[in-house]
């Protein structure tokens, strides 16, 4: 599959109609505004005989009062059809509601801020509960002064080496800190608070409300705290009854102004000269008649269709086109990243791939099948990824159907197998390890072939040259990979003599030199010169050889890890199986009456384990394995401008 | 045999919560906080200080005692390091406590030269008086020195200070009080760890204190040229008698004329072996210092070498911390606070 075709579009119309085209813009739900203006072509507000309109968003204010006035009612913002009221009206009624609720809100915070000083200070008085004398009689004392607070535990008893006039009473004495209270004469206060001081003894400040003993004032806090509490209560009631006489006009007004708010803010990418204004964007090239048609009733407005290149101060966006069976797999694509436009789509390789990977290292009919109803019920919920569910599963159950496993029964398949007299099948795992193992590597390599072709082709399309031919992944490394590979299973598993000497300089120790040399062959054949490195950089023959020699190591490293680490897709067919295999060993172990249960929740655990790693570790696969070898995802995504009903205004 | 296996799962806690000392990047964010109650947050905050920040509130704390919390954890963590296999019981390790210990009697000494009229328990930090075999805040009433004498008469601080010369006012001299102290206690030191582990043990641990030595009579003997012009045989009777570098290279350094060649010869010292180029010299000595130390935690299979590198590494990480803090204080330059820490 492809990239869509897209269209580069010029807007061009009198200022008085730019908030309706703006709007239908919005409505076309497939315009991809650009800015008119770009900074780069000289910033300030004009540039080109253009203008930016930056004006203040005369919506901006009422929206917010909308936000705060759903934020304090708790009401969830949502789009709300049927306003009945003009956006001034709306305006208006936004500073009505405020100021019903200011009294209401205002009463609420004063309880809230009066319950939360209240329990703080019950929180302080608990620690004085040994204190069984009047707060207000000891605080009133003319000759003797008094301080509540807490001294760190470690000083305690520092406090009988002092000679001074004063002493401590303990309330409550913490791992590392004592609460207490100490008493000097009013005379001595100075010296005994820098005494304390110097203890790093923490004076707590009680309030004035706080009277009466301990007791007392805890109870008096108390009822306070009832009070406030009860308060808030009536004023609570008093603003649901004022929500839902006002709860519809808040909704209709957020969403009419949010409306006008947001395609207000388009503005700032519309350039204007004179009373004219000019906007450019993209749209899908197949939408160009319908989009054009939405403008048709307009005096002033004119559209025109250029081709995506035509404007070099703007990068097309990427819509990926994909047939319905591989869709889904669109968002890994979008995860790494989206090809730029006239790139290449990865899509469907990961989709084949990725489906292939997952039947290969997931294969069982049963959990396969359960994968798959899985992915059809919960499709709506999961988007895209409920699409790819149900297409692993469908490959789990045909890769299961060939190992003849069914919810961990590995024999339950064979006489279905006899009767069709397959005698290959079904493949059996513990038996046939090697085999398997082998076969992993073998897709390994099949698959890092096929991203060296999409790397070949890509090169070629965009004439790199160092790319295509040169490179790692270009024509020379996929010689020198195939034919090492050729090479290795030829000599260590066929026992076939074919590491000849030709072969060897041919087809492993040219293709090495092109990949050492990729720089200045490339810039031979594209510059028809001779230079050590792309940009013209002094570079030395010494630093050359020294960078390529590593970069080489690191070729070749990576040829040997990229192959080695694919046998992990053998690893997972073995693994689940042994997973399966514990499964049922446990169960012989149980009871009869015990083993459904055993059954079940096994396959519960391996299908939830077992799938979500085998997901994990196909994904590392695709992007680090095979992407890493054509795939850039430097492309920009295709958003079209629309209204979105987010409580955040700017 | 046994008791060597039985400590490792000592250095393997030790090497643990080394991982959760503060890194460059711990020092940067708490550089970037603008006040003390910001900065005291952030420590309340982070998994190597949480714990002694429990009861205090980071917004009221005062500088002092936060200082004083940071120490404490430091303390805390090492009796807890020394309890956890039963270590405390070995002579060796209670090294911190008998440094502490030489610290409050010399900042008693420091008070009573200073005639205060008033004793002040408040400057003994009070998580060392529990662990300290002698009162601590009985000898800080001392208000004479002789007092003190009699006050720590049976202990081995008396033997060291009995033989202090009094000046004509009875007081003594203080500098002479702490070099005393310090060779007695590396004396000390050194002749556990030379009695109570084996031969490359001791050596290793040996090696480690004497670099100790040799960098804090570095550090003094530039001070006493660079500020005070102290003579190269005055620099050379105020040093602490051991070292690992060797006498004639030590006095070597000392006889430099100036001490901007000393810090040269320093430089090229294997005291100055890849160290910061700065002319602060506390920083350059103490950054190959904890380089050396974190690489001994890292690679030593030595329980006590780890331990003791572990410690230094702990003053050295709240001293970074008070310097940050007092950085904030006084709205320093972030740049300039950070080319004073010592960072391995």
């Amino acid at each position: 599959m492809a990239i869509e075709k897209i269209a580069l579009v010029n807007i061009v119309g009198l200022l008085e109609e730019l908030d309706d085209t703006l709007l239908k813009c919005c409505e076309s739900g497939c315009f991809h505004i650009e800015p008119a203006v770009k900074a780069s072509q000289g910033g300030g507000n004009s540039s080109g005989g253009l203008r930016l309109l930056n004006e203040k968003n005369p919506y901006g204010e009422a929206l917010k009062k909308y936000s705060q006035l759903a934020a304090n009612f708790d009401i969830k913002l949502k789009e709300t059809p049927g306003a009945d009221k003009s956006p001034e009206d709306y305006i208006k009624l936004a500073d009505e509601i405020e100021q019903e609720s200011a009294e209401l809100s205002k009463r609420r915070q004063s309880c809230s801020q009066a319950i939360s000083e209240l329990e703080s200070a019950v929180l302080q008085i608990n620690h004085l509960k040994g204190l069984d004398s009047d707060f207000k009689r000891i605080f009133s004392c003319r000759h003797v002064t008094s301080r509540v607070g807490k001294l760190p535990a470690d000083n305690l008893p520092k406090l009988d080496y002092y000679n001074e006039n004063f002493f401590f009473v303990p309330f409550e004495t913490g791992r590392d800190v004592c609460w207490g209270m100490y008493f000097c004469p009013t005379s001595e206060k100075g010296l005994v608070d820098d005494i304390f001081r110097s203890m790093y003894f923490e004076r707590i400040h009680i309030p004035d409300y706080v009277t009466g003993t301990t007791e007392e004032a805890l109870a008096s806090l108390d009822a306070h705290i009832k009070e406030n509490k009860a308060e808030l209560e009536r004023c609570e009631g008093q603003i649901k009854e004022l929500v839902k006489k006002r709860g519809q006009d808040i909704q209709q007004g957020f969403t009419v102004l949010k409306r006008l708010h947001d395609i207000f803010d388009l503005r700032r990418k519309v350039g204007a000269s004179k009373d004219k204004f000019y906007m450019k964007g993209f749209i899908p090239e197949k939408k160009s008649d319908e989009f054009e048609k939405l403008f048709a009733d307009m005096r002033s407005v004119s559209v025109v269709f250029m081709p995506p290149d035509a404007d070099a101060s703007c990068t097309p966006p990427t819509i990926l086109k994909n047939s319905w069976l591989t869709r889904p797999f669109g968002m890994m694509v979008e995860m790494y990243g989206l090809p730029k436009y006239n790139g290449f789509n990865p899509t469907s390789f990961v989709a084949v791939t990725y489906t292939l990977l997952f039947g290969i290292m997931f294969g069982d009919l049963g959990q396969g099948l359960l994968v798959f109803l899985g992915g059809l019920l919960l499709g709506k919920k999961l988007g895209k990824a409920g699409g790819m569910v149900t297409r692993v599963g469908l490959s789990s159950m045909i890769f299961g159907t060939l190992y003849g496993s069914f919810f961990g029964y590995e024999e339950l398949l064979d006489p279905v197998f006899e009767n069709l007299e397959i005698d290959f099948l079904p493949l059996k795992i513990f038996k046939q390890t090697n085999f398997i193992l082998l076969t992993a590597v073998g897709i390994g390599i099949a698959l890092i072939l096929m991203s060296m072709l999409i790397n070949i082709y890509i090169g070629f399309k965009e004439k790199d040259y160092e790319k295509a031919v040169f490179g790692c992944n270009g024509i020379a490394g996929l010689i020198f990979y195939s034919s090492v590979v050729t090479g290795v299973v030829g000599t260590m598993i066929l026992d076939i003599e074919i590491m000849s000497p030709p072969f060897v300089i041919f087809l492993i120790v040219i293709p090495a030199v092109c990949i050492f040399c990729r720089v200045p062959f490339a810039a031979a054949v594209k510059y028809k010169e001779w230079r050590l490195s792309e940009d013209e950089e002094k570079m030395t023959v010494g630093n050359f050889i020294v960078e390529n020699f590593f970069e080489m190591f690191e070729y070749v490293l990576s040829y040997v890890s990229n192959t080695m680490s694919f046998l992990r897709v053998g690893g997972f067919v073995l693994s689940h199986a042994g997973m399966m295999l514990v499964v049922m060993t446990l169960m012989d172990m149980c009871s009869a009456a015990a083993q459904p249960f055993v059954l079940v929740l096994g396959n519960a655990f391996v299908m939830v384990m077992e799938g979500m790693i085998v997901a994990i570790q196909i994904i590392r696969l695709e992007f680090y394995e095979v992407f890493s070898r054509f795939y850039e995802g430097d492309g920009k995504p295709f958003e079209p401008v629309g209204v979105s009903f987010s409580t955040q205004v700017e | 045999m046994l008791e060597g296996y039985s400590t490792n799962a000592t250095a393997a806690k030790i090497r643990a919560i080394h991982g959760n000392m503060f890194t460059a990047d711990n020092y940067r964010e708490l550089m970037s906080r603008r006040s003390v109650p910001e900065a005291a947050e952030y420590l309340a905050r982070s998994a190597r200080f949480k714990d002694v920040f429990r009861e205090v509130d980071p917004n009221t704390v005062h500088r002092g005692f936060l200082e004083e919390l940071l120490h404490r954890q430091n303390f805390n963590t090492y009796i807890r390091l020394c309890g956890f296999q039963g270590l405390d019981k070995l002579p060796f390790y209670d090294f911190l406590i008998r440094k502490r210990e030489v610290e409050c009697i010399l900042s008693i000494i420091n008070s009573i030269n200073s005639s205060l009229e008033n004793p002040s328990p408040s400057d003994i930090p009070g998580y060392v008086i529990k662990h300290s075999q002698i009162d601590l805040l009985e000898i800080s009433r001392a208000e004479s020195f002789s007092d003190l004498l009699k006050m720590l008469r049976g202990t081995s601080y008396y033997k060291t200070l009995v033989k202090v010369p009094l000046r004509e006012d009875g007081s003594a001299d203080y500098t002479e009080c702490e070099l005393r102290l310090r060779n007695e206690y590396f004396s000390e030191v050194l002749r556990q760890v030379r009695d109570g582990f084996p031969k490359a043990e001791a050596k290793e641990l040996t090696d480690m204190i004497l670099a100790e030595i040799d960098g804090r009579n570095i550090i003094n003997a530039y001070r006493m040229k660079a500020f005070f012009g102290f003579s190269p045989e005055e620099i050379m009777r105020r040093s602490l008698k051991f070292t690992k570098l060797g006498k004639k290279r030590m006095e070597k350094f000392y006889q430099s004329e100036t001490a901007a060649q000393m810090l040269e010869w320093i430089d090229r010292s294997v005291l100055g072996v890849n160290s910061a180029d700065t002319d602060n010299i506390e920083v350059k000595i103490n950054r190959v210092k904890a380089r050396r130390l974190s690489s001994k935690i890292a690679r030593s299979s030595s329980t006590p070498v780890i331990m003791y590198a572990f410690i230094q590494l702990c003053d050295i990480e709240v001293g970074n911390i008070v310097h940050i803090i007092e950085g904030i204080r006084y709205g320093a330059d972030p740049a300039l606070i950070q080319s004073q820490l010592v960072i391995s």
